[in-house]
């Protein structure tokens, strides 16, 4: 009993602060978000201005960009459907949505798979392979697009979607070391006690690691969700039919080296961007909390 | 109550994406099945904005016009189009035809990256061409003696000036000085600084070296004898202009001041409508622009002057041009789709074409058909530019197989010329060690055998 | 053994895609160094001469390799610190901290062809927020971009924009941390700042490790800023090394060249993360 309400105290004396370390972490945070939110505010208020009041009255000395101009008035929100009109945004969206969620699936599985073997298994030639495995992230894909671009048309998967999808397969040397480390932390003895219980590989990987590498395993959904999200080379390189295009080689679109929509090109970068924010906001949850009771950790 | 709510929240989220991946690929596998009644000609493009829009409507003029053929469109942002035509010869998938205006034709006609039209084209309308196309046009399209890039729209210079503020400072607007240094000193006239001495107004904005080295008699290519011509007196004369300027402004006056502009707006933001710089040098393409987004303003153009004793006409240019891939599936159809936009062969039709981009024409037939006529009348000041095409001394970026190295190499000696950080001698002795060692480099590579 | 087999099975995908996707390529890229190619004409063997001609003959490679030397010596270890900091902020329970870790993971997510033209807007000399503020204080500021002895740095300072990656994954790591552990200190009488440096931190290196590995590798092949806001001026003062190597690729067009410059850079990243990973066993934790 006492040693039950001791524990619960200790807990809340864990993660209640004083008021003023409240204050002063509201403060500290208030002034970092204020650079932070910089290039976003920056983007959504250009999105309501027309093109010509971006630089100001074009006479030297405007203060076009100064904070004065950050709320423009009036508010041009016509920037918005006629971002929308310019690219075909619908068929865009839906097949960025397709790519990510099937590479999300396909990359976070895999890697899964991966570094639980890399992780946790001790075998022959590992640390070896872990090496290579890395080592692979070393050489600049420049120089490997053509001998990768030769193979795919060879396997004749130039003009689809293949090359975007099917490596992600086997998962992704960056997911592949951040899980390993994240595994790596998990105590053998759990291990240990399930294989006692006469538990195999397979067994502990998806009843006890899985479970706790949660917010590891979200992190690395996330990333592969922007990195998909995000894709202009893949697209640019292997598409050529303009109705399987992207959403991020449509951004690209609003502008040439000579002159772009400027006002029209933030538009569409800012309806690019919210579907992300909207998603890591509520899905904070599940990855991150404070420090908080985990059950099954203890 | 959290960790449930958060496991629910996984597990509908994941079950979400699962049956969105399965409808995806659904989506994929349903073939469209598209008419096949007409030719199919893929063209490649790196418009984008609103110059896709003009874009469009030529290919629709042209898929009306005829129906053998239907010419689809793809927007190629600029920065991946090289090397997505690069990758699409290579795949076996390259478009049937291509616009492009970067200076690419000497390097992928060495690489046997594209068809010469002069394959395509039959003995009349290469006849044609040579007959009538102007200089310029052939400059800019022909290498090692075969056409490779049919011009659509070339790009020409001259000086667009506001009468008022010349006027306001007691120059007459009506006799500009005949040469450049007498126009580099009314710029100072109109030059308006405040009290720390920064720069509040611009009188005289010159441009490019490549635009005034031939204005000097100068320029870095001897066409007659295809030889690379860098540390001469007129070129050294050229740098040292617009060195001077430059220093007398101050460099960091003149970064600051053009920083606060728009300078490369297509629409009502150009500096020049507000009346930043009193003279400047820019393309044909502006007067389109002055017309719609400020019909009202009052200014003139006229051929750049040229330095004392040099070259009349003179200056540089550059333009968008057809290419065909090697390997195009369908390269008759493709130069019919080019024929139809250059006007080689109808020209009444095309010019309607150079009208809506305000291009400047491949051959006079085009600047004499009616509607390009009724352009002219409409807005006089293009006829500068049209005046412009004829001219023999006009030149373009030298026919080497190492272009792009070169213009890099152009830029980076003129910004440390005008920077000051190199005398302008230093800057050309410094390009032409470049250049040589660039040479030397290649050979030693195996390149030009 | 048994164990041997069940390894293999497990990092089986991997092994896959890396004999079918990768390997090949990177074979063929390693002979093509040795190669004549302009991309499409067919490859010529020239033996060592792109690697002599890279390291005897151009100036531009050792000036790009020490710029981008100079950029993973600064930008990286500064991610890390300021990395772990906001996460450790980040982790307060303090109201409102959700919006907090979305606004400070903002930048992250806000598309590169944006975020790079809003902050050539931000950083013009004329008009910029930055000079405007600075007017404001009486200072004149630099032209950032377009001055020679400004440029490198502001690309510098703008790369820490990109923190809120890695603070998502310390964030993660965090979590992690067995609650069991901070409770027996808490009875053992230690402070917060006793327990953040002998609980959270070495509970956290394994992913410090993870990102100043990943830290490395990305800064050497810095690309996509400094092309699209300086395209390596002014004067070269941001030629960073993939810069070069794109430009010797595809502008002029000489990819065996290219392909050389490619290896030497994997050799010394992979060089430089062998050692980062021989000091693991110093100061890297691992709970199993």
């Amino acid at each position: 009993m006492t040693a039950r309400r001791g524990r619960n105290r200790r807990r809340l004396e864990l993660q209640s602060l004083s008021p003023m370390q409240r204050v002063s972490v509201h403060v500290a945070l208030l002034v970092l978000c204020m650079p932070a939110l910089l290039p976003f505010i920056w983007m959504v208020s250009t999105s309501l201005k027309l093109d010509k009041d971006i630089y100001g009255s074009g006479k030297a000395g405007a203060a076009g960009l100064s904070l004065s101009s950050l709320i423009p008035h009036p508010m041009h929100f016509q920037n918005y459907p006629e971002a929308l009109k310019t690219v075909p945004f619908g068929t865009y969206v839906f097949n960025s949505l397709g790519l990510c969620a099937t590479t999300i699936l396909a990359a976070v599985a895999s890697s899964a798979l991966v570094a639980y073997g890399f992780g946790r298994i001790q075998f022959k030639g590992r640390d070896f392979w872990f090496m290579v495995m890395i080592s692979t992230m070393a050489l600049p894909g420049q120089v490997t697009m053509i001998p990768q671009f030769t193979l795919f048309r060879w396997l004749g998967w130039y003009g689809t979607y293949l090359p975007l999808t099917i490596p992600s397969l086997a998962g992704a040397p960056f997911y592949i070391f951040l899980l390993t480390q994240f595994f790596r932390t998990i105590p053998m003895e759990m291990a240990e006690s399930a294989r006692l219980d006469g538990a195999n590989e397979w067994t502990i990987f998806c009843r006890i690691v899985l479970p706790l590498a949660k917010p590891a395993l979200a992190t690395c959904a996330l990333f592969q969700f922007l990195g998909a999200w995000n894709d202009f080379m893949g697209p640019l390189i292997y598409i050529n039919d303009p109705k399987m295009d992207t959403l991020a080689y449509g951004l690209q679109q609003f502008y040439s080296s000579y002159d772009g929509k400027w006002a029209q090109l933030m538009a569409a970068a800012t309806l690019f961007t919210l579907p992300i924010i909207v998603l890591f906001f509520f899905a904070q949850k599940t990855f991150i909390q404070g420090v908080a009771t985990t059950g099954g950790r203890n | 109550m959290d960790e449930r709510a958060s496991i629910n929240f996984g597990r509908i989220l994941t079950g979400v994406i699962v049956l969105f991946v399965v409808a995806f690929w659904g989506a994929q596998i349903q073939e469209q099945h598209r008419h096949v009644a007409r030719k199919k000609v893929r063209f490649w493009h790196m418009w984008t904005a609103e110059w896709k829009d003009v874009v469009d409507k030529i290919v629709d003029r042209f898929n009306k016009s005829q129906d053998e053929y239907e010419v689809e469109a793809l927007s190629v942002p600029g920065s991946g189009s090289d090397s997505k035509f690069i990758l699409g010869v290579m795949g076996g998938d390259p478009p049937d035809v291509m616009a492009q205006w970067n200076p690419i034709i000497p390097p992928w006609a060495d690489d046997h990256l594209l068809t010469p039209l002069d394959d395509l084209m039959t003995p009349a309308e290469k006849k044609a061409f040579d007959d009538q196309a102007y200089p310029v046009v052939k400059k800019i399209g022909m290498y090692r003696g075969h056409l490779y890039g049919m011009s659509i729209g070339i790009n020409m210079s001259a000086l667009y000036y506001l009468p008022k503020q010349l006027r306001d400072a007691g120059i007459d607007p009506d006799h500009l000085p005949a040469t450049l240094e007498g126009l580099a000193k009314i710029g100072e006239r109109l030059d308006r600084f405040d009290s720390q001495r920064n720069l509040t107004h611009l009188g005289w904005g010159p441009a490019t070296f490549s635009e005034f080295a031939p204005l000097f008699g100068g320029g870095l290519y001897e066409w007659q004898n295809g030889k690379m011509t860098i540390v001469t007196p007129q070129n050294l004369a050229a740098l040292q202009y617009l060195a001077g300027i430059r220093k007398k402004l101050g460099y960091d006056n003149v970064v600051r001041y053009n920083a606060g502009l728009d300078m490369n707006s297509a629409s009502g933001g150009w500096p020049f409508i507000d009346g930043a710089m009193s003279i400047t040098i820019d393309g044909q393409w502006r007067v389109e622009q002055l017309r719609k987004y400020a019909p009202t303003l009052e200014y003139r153009t006229a051929p750049v002057p040229p330095a004392a004793g040099g070259p009349t006409l003179a200056g540089v240019s550059n333009g968008n041009f057809m290419i065909v891939p090697s390997g195009a599936k369908d390269p008759i159809g493709a130069w019919a789709f080019i024929k139809f936009w250059s006007g080689l062969t109808d020209p009444d039709t095309a010019a309607e074409f150079y009208t809506w981009g305000g291009w400047l024409p491949l051959t006079p037939a085009i600047a004499q058909a009616p509607i390009y006529k009724a352009y002219l009348k409409k807005y006089p000041q293009f006829q500068t530019f049209v005046d412009l095409m004829p001219s023999k001394t006009i030149s373009v970026l030298p026919p080497v197989p190492y272009q792009e190295f070169l213009s890099d190499q152009i830029g980076k000696m003129e910004d440390s010329a005008l920077r000051g950080t190199k005398t302008p001698e230093q800057a050309l002795n410094g390009l032409l060690f470049a250049v040589d060692h660039e040479i030397s480099r290649r050979k030693e590579l195996g390149y030009d055998r | 053994m048994r164990k041997n087999l069940t390894g293999y099975l497990f990092i089986s995908p991997w092994l896959i895609g890396f004999f079918v996707f990768t390997l090949g390529p990177f074979i063929s890229s390693i002979w093509l160094s040795f190669t004549r190619w302009d991309i499409v004409s067919s490859p010529m063997w020239v033996g060592a001469a792109n690697y002599r001609a890279l390291l005897t003959n151009d100036d531009l490679f050792w000036k790009s390799l020490g710029i981008t030397l100079k950029y993973a010596v600064l930008a990286v270890p500064l991610a890390v610190v300021i990395g772990v900091l906001l996460a450790l902020l980040l982790n307060s329970k303090i109201r409102g901290i959700a919006v907090y870790r979305t606004i400070l993971f903002l930048p992250s997510i806000v598309p590169a062809v944006a975020s790079s033209v809003v902050f050539v807007w931000i950083l013009n000399p004329q008009i910029g927020l930055i000079n405007g503020l600075l007017k404001r204080l009486g200072v004149i500021g630099p032209a950032w971009l377009s001055d020679t002895k400004w440029a490198f740095s502001s690309l510098v300072f703008m790369s820490l924009w990109g923190v809120g990656g890695s603070m998502v994954i310390y964030l993660a790591g965090l979590k992690d941390i067995p609650v069991y552990l901070y409770e027996a200190a808490l009875v053992d009488g230690a402070g917060p700042l006793l327990r953040m440096r002998k609980i959270t931190l070495p509970m956290l290196t394994p992913v410090i490790f993870f990102n100043l590995v990943m830290g490395v590798i990305g800064a050497f092949q810095y690309f996509t800023q400094a092309f699209i806001m300086t395209n390596g001026g002014p004067e070269e003062s941001t030629t960073f090394y993939a810069l070069y190597l794109f430009n010797r690729a595809w502008r002029y067009m000489d990819m065996g060249y290219a392909s050389a410059m490619a290896w030497i850079l994997f050799l010394i990243v992979v060089v430089i993360t062998a050692l980062l990973f021989r000091t693991q066993r110093k100061w890297v934790h691992y709970g199993g």
